[in-house]
């Protein structure tokens, strides 16, 4: 398999302009995705952060194309090395799928075929993509095991043998079979332990390097984010609030939501008395209010706010920030 | 005084491969009106442990001490005294609440086995009171815990835990399937309500930044053993079991400016059946030698900081 051209800087790698995406339920509609736009470069890490319910795994979702047909629709264009993927046929967005693009899912213990050898499974992801044969497939599969730091004397086991971190493993080695351009993880360390979760970060980083994969990594957690990413998103009911380098959002987040999420975290290094949570609850995705979706939680917030489309505003050194009253609420402060 | 003494305590299980040693000799002291927070990762026995403390498993060996009193010698009537006096918030707030009672039921059934109440209008004015007291909104009384969010389900079990009155309530991981905004409003709700009413926790969590912000003293666990105690401030200034030491180097920083300096544990954790003697972490540490393999003693390298490390001094 060969990893040569994937040196290449390219530019319009992965261009995500104006996602929608739509479920219908019980004859409601829920507004998940509300115009999304991103760009990300070869190689690159960009992490989609936001609490439960914000959009972000129907963002990645979307990109694969494996939202449910029945009650889903997306809208919007997304741009793979030049490809609309949401205009494929089925059977074209087949070969992206789990060879180009693949995904890490959140819950390993869901994601893998508890009937199924963990061997074979990897296996599949190659057949299905590259024209080898069944032994070729195993010893693929081998090497897959061992860069993940799983004996591959191990590969006829049963998931249920192993432990959560090492499912993750799996889970990682399949995403990973086919050397895919574009890795989309979803939570892929929420399940496990800090310790277990130092590995797998540090395998996923490795990868990164060694492979020149991008990725696209969605969390909670902001501790995460600052160790694996280049560039961060905050997603808030669909939309995307503010974007930027991870230093520039770390160093000076500048949406209230943004500030509310670090302000609401534990600091390790200081001694706070109080935390200060972000009052009340995301808002109903099958009701989202006129304006800025966080002006009812936002202490902020102003007539100003309840109106109309908050577009994002350019802060200089790519930093984007979708806020109207950015300038005084620098000067309240 | 302490409100709880622990001392040699023991939980094993019966499986078909031998006993597992899920609580390992294990020994602390809760002061009243302070924190105790337990750290360790999955399978290390924390939350046993606190299952243990309030009785709802019965312990293999050793004391348990609640206001000078042994726990594990109640009978029946005093054990109903007792849980009165313990209680727990659970981890999950999806599957700790009867889906077929309303939030009014749920607080009230424990006043009503009580029966220090005479009519059921007293008992669910106390219940309104108390579900004032943990920020239960009036509209949401006769809900049911489908029609609540994370948050406030797990404010419903924490007004349940304090309907009684306890002195004592062991939180098993009450945050952690909460997120981080919703997680700050439960965490300043169980400290303004330890202040108000002087109660004693104990905080199960693998959530290191939050056991720091909210506990006093800490015990780090490995696999059914305690290995290291002591002041919450210290623990994380000076750890000194290499344990711990991994532990708290395996956080993810949040602060874009520093460097970490990581210790990488390799290896996950050995199986807590039919366990050798010795320290269980020696496996994993870069620092065993044959000295590890024997069995381990729980030292005071200062007033108040416990260690279970024949090596520290040398580390």
């Amino acid at each position: 398999m060969s990893t040569e051209n994937t040196n290449v800087k390219s530019e319009d790698f992965l261009k995500v302009e104006d996602l929608r995406v739509e479920y219908t339920s019980m004859g409601s509609i829920v507004k998940a995705v509300n115009g999304v736009s991103f760009e990300l470069k070869r190689g690159e890490t960009l992490a989609l952060v936001g609490e439960t319910g914000a959009g972000k795994t129907s963002i990645a979702k979307a990109i694969l194309r494996i939202l449910p047909d029945i009650s889903a629709t997306e809208k919007g264009k997304v741009e793979f090395e030049g490809q609309n993927l949401l205009a494929l046929k089925e059977k074209d967005m087949q070969l992206i799928r789990g060879h180009k693009i693949s995904m890490i899912f959140q819950d390993p213990m869901t994601a893998l075929n508890p009937t199924m050898r963990i061997g074979k499974q990897i296996e599949e992801a190659v057949l299905r993509h590259n024209k080898v044969t069944n032994a070729e497939a195993e010893v693929r599969a081998r090497e897959m095991l061992e860069l993940v730091g799983i004996p591959a004397d191990r590969m006829n086991e049963f998931p249920h043998q192993f432990s959560g971190g090492m499912k993750q493993r799996v889970v990682i080695a399949i995403a990973l079979a086919c050397n895919p351009e574009l890795l989309l993880a979803d939570e892929p360390t929420t399940a496990l332990d800090v310790t277990i979760q130092a590995q797998v970060l540090e395998l996923i980083n490795d990868l990164k390097k060694r492979m020149n994969t991008s990725m696209i990594l969605i969390t909670h957690d902001l501790g995460v984010v600052n160790e694996t990413c280049d560039d961060v998103a905050v997603v808030y009911a669909g939309k995307i609030i503010e974007s930027g380098s991870k230093y520039e959002v770390f160093k000076h987040p500048s949406h209230p939501y943004t500030n509310g999420l670090f302000g609401a975290l534990p600091n390790m290094n200081l001694d706070a008395e109080r935390l200060h949570p972000i009052d009340g609850l995301p808002p109903d995705p099958t009701n989202l209010p006129d304006g800025c979706s966080f002006a009812p939680r936002c202490p902020y917030a102003t007539d100003k706010c309840r109106h109309g489309e908050i577009e994002l505003q350019d802060l200089g050194k790519g930093h984007f920030c979708a806020c109207v009253r950015l300038d005084e609420i620098g000067k309240e402060r | 005084m302490a409100l709880i003494e622990v001392e040699h305590l023991k939980k094993y299980f019966d499986t078909p491969k031998g006993p597992l040693h899920a609580v390992d000799d294990v020994s602390f002291k809760i002061e009243k009106g302070k924190t105790m927070g337990v750290v360790g990762e999955s399978g290390c026995g924390k939350s046993t442990l606190g299952l243990t403390l309030i009785h709802l498993h019965e312990s293999t060996g050793g004391k348990i001490l609640f206001d000078g009193k042994d726990v594990t010698k109640l009978n029946r009537a005093e054990l109903g005294k007792y849980r009165e006096d313990v209680q727990i918030i659970f981890q999950d707030p999806y599957s700790s609440l009867n889906p077929r009672y309303s939030v009014e039921k749920t607080i009230m059934e424990p006043l009503m086995i009580s029966g220090r109440f005479k009519t059921k209008a007293e008992v669910r004015d106390e219940a309104y009171r108390i579900m004032d007291m943990v920020g239960i909104e009036e509209r949401l009384r006769g809900s049911y815990p489908h029609e609540l969010d994370g948050g406030r389900r797990q404010r419903v079990g924490i007004g349940r835990a304090l309907a009684l009155g306890p002195k004592f309530i062991v939180c098993d991981e009450p945050v952690s399937a909460l997120d981080v905004s919703i997680q700050a409003q439960v965490l300043n709700l169980l400290m303004d309500l330890q202040e108000e009413h002087g109660l004693t926790y104990m905080f199960v969590t693998h959530d290191l930044s939050v056991v720091r912000h909210i506990s006093d003293n800490i015990c780090v666990m490995y696999l059914g053993q305690l290995v290291e105690t002591c002041e919450s401030k210290k623990l994380f200034e000076k750890p000194i079991h290499p344990y711990t030491q991994a532990l708290l180097s395996a956080i993810p920083e949040t602060d874009v400016d520093k460097k970490m300096q990581r210790v990488q544990l390799k290896g996950e954790l050995t199986s807590p059946i039919n366990p050798k003697p010795g320290c269980r972490f020696a496996a994993r540490c870069m620092f065993a030698t044959e000295k590890c393999l024997e069995p381990q003693h729980l030292e005071e390298v200062e007033p108040g900081h416990f260690v279970q490390c024949c090596r520290y001094k040398e580390i």
